[in-house]
């Protein structure tokens, strides 16, 4: 796997450099929506709910369909998105919409070790995969976790400087 | 003559398996005797000579007991045949109608004369020395003494001396493998955990690992949310910078943290520690920087501007 992230790294279309590129845009569009720095605690609270939705969906979209988690992700952050939207326009009726739980076979799920099951938990769309499945994942998605980390840190040092 | 259909629809059903996934388990079971390629090459290549598909399928199948048992195993075709009798495959009544020519009919053959007639006659001998061999291996497979492999059923695996030999353990063992080997690539991606022995504090490990990529993530964002308002800079300048940045990014984060362990430092991650972090993750990684200087140049040189085509994990 250390030559997996070598290779990754050495390519320009690598998952660092598309990850980049989407989460720039991103993040420039936010702040082209919202108003300029407003400091009240709420305000602040939603641009980073914002800032770490893009940051995710960025990472989940440069790393293609082929990825059980990625699809999970995306999924989570669009149902979470368009459960807010429908939650302001009709109240309280989108208690029943809003649950999507993945109805997956459940000898998965059961008899998991107590580490397995929280694995599971951390690791997105890992409800309804065997272990060896989510292994594959996990080790993927941690590749990918230390690239966006990366990349982030960067911007950030960007912007500071 | 129960024994001898039971062979045969041993192997009928190993023609019928080896059928439809030539390739596959061909090559399986080509590698795992290796020493007999040659004389392997040779009979198949005189077998090639063959019409029609029947007798092409029987000659391959019968040029795998020929196989083994020029090998003077009869084990391991027995087990094949043991083995391949596990499995839950119809075979057609062409087939049988083949095998019963080559075990039985050594002098019909509808092929070419010669070579088929020594065939046949080696054939013979080895379909009854399998008989025999594969009534000791029914036993044996029993005791599980004696060393008797039996195969899985798509992957082949060998059931080790005294290890329990049904098929339910087989299966076990080879997801117990799987998943250990799983574990180790993972041993390598979480850093600092060389020395680990045991999956469950692998797996603890793991878990702390992706809850601190996951808390970094988090307390990244929320730095970026309140430090960015102004985004007036162009995408291009702001990825050629961040390659160049992440390059001097790692050289200062290992002039700044070189004597910290990383699974120290990350497990005593709080959000107030941001300085602490840069050094957790960088050190295991030393050449990025001479890759990144690559990298750098060809966007450089091409211009990040397009969005770079293809999707690679």
């Amino acid at each position: 796997m250390t030559s997996d992230h070598i290779s990754s790294l050495r390519n320009p279309s690598s998952i660092k450099t598309r990850f980049a590129h989407r989460f720039v845009l991103a993040l420039k569009k936010l702040s082209m929506d919202r108003a300029s720095s407003s400091v009240s605690m709420a305000d602040r609270y939603k641009r980073y709910r914002k800032v770490r939705a893009a940051a995710y969906a960025s990472m989940a979209s440069s790393v293609g369909p082929k990825r059980a988690w990625a699809r999970a992700l995306l999924r989570k952050i669009r149902n979470r998105k368009m459960g807010s939207n429908l939650m302001k326009r009709l109240g309280s009726r989108t208690g029943l919409l809003k649950k999507r739980t993945v109805l997956k076979p459940r000898n998965h799920r059961e008899m998991g070790s107590e580490q397995e099951n929280s694995l599971r938990e951390l690791v997105p769309g890992g409800e309804g995969m065997e272990f060896y499945r989510l292994l594959n994942e996990t080790g993927h998605y941690i590749k990918c976790l230390r690239a966006q980390v990366k990349v982030m840190k960067n911007i950030i040092d960007l912007y500071s400087n | 003559m129960s024994s001898e259909e039971n062979m045969d629809r041993g192997m009928l059903m190993a023609s019928s398996e080896v059928d439809p996934f030539y390739g596959s388990n061909w090559d399986s079971i080509i590698s795992l005797n290796q020493e007999m390629d040659n004389s392997f090459c040779d009979i198949r290549s005189s077998f090639a000579q063959n019409n029609g598909v029947i007798t092409q399928r029987a000659s391959r199948n019968g040029v795998i007991s020929l196989d083994h048992c020029q090998d003077s195993e009869h084990r391991v075709l027995g087990d094949s045949l043991n083995g391949k009798k596990k499995r839950k495959v119809s075979f057609g009544a062409s087939f049988k109608k083949a095998e019963e020519q080559y075990c039985k009919d050594p002098s019909e053959d509808n092929e070419s004369p010669e070579e088929h007639d020594e065939m046949n006659k080696k054939v013979d001998q080895n379909c009854s020395t399998n008989l025999r061999g594969k009534q000791g291996v029914d036993q044996a497979n029993n005791n599980a003494v004696g060393a008797e492999p039996s195969k899985e059923n798509y992957l082949h695996m060998r059931a080790k001396r005294g290890q329990a030999t049904s098929s339910h353990s087989l299966a076990e063992r080879v997801r117990r493998e799987r998943i250990s080997e799983r574990m180790k690539l993972l041993q390598e991606l979480v850093p600092g955990c060389n020395k680990i022995t045991g999956k469950a504090v692998m797996l603890d490990e793991i878990i702390n690992y992706v809850q601190s990529l996951q808390h970094q993530v988090e307390f990244l964002s929320m730095k970026l949310a309140t430090v960015n308002p102004e985004l007036n800079v162009d995408v291009d300048q702001i990825l050629s910078k961040n390659m160049l940045n992440s390059q001097g990014g790692i050289a200062k984060t290992h002039g700044i943290n070189p004597g910290l362990s990383p699974s120290h430092a990350f497990r005593g991650f709080s959000h107030g520690n941001f300085n602490g972090l840069p050094g957790t993750i960088q050190p295991f990684y030393p050449l990025p920087q001479t890759i990144f200087d690559n990298e750098l140049r060809s966007i450089l040189q091409t211009g990040s501007s397009s969005n770079p085509p293809g999707q690679k994990e």
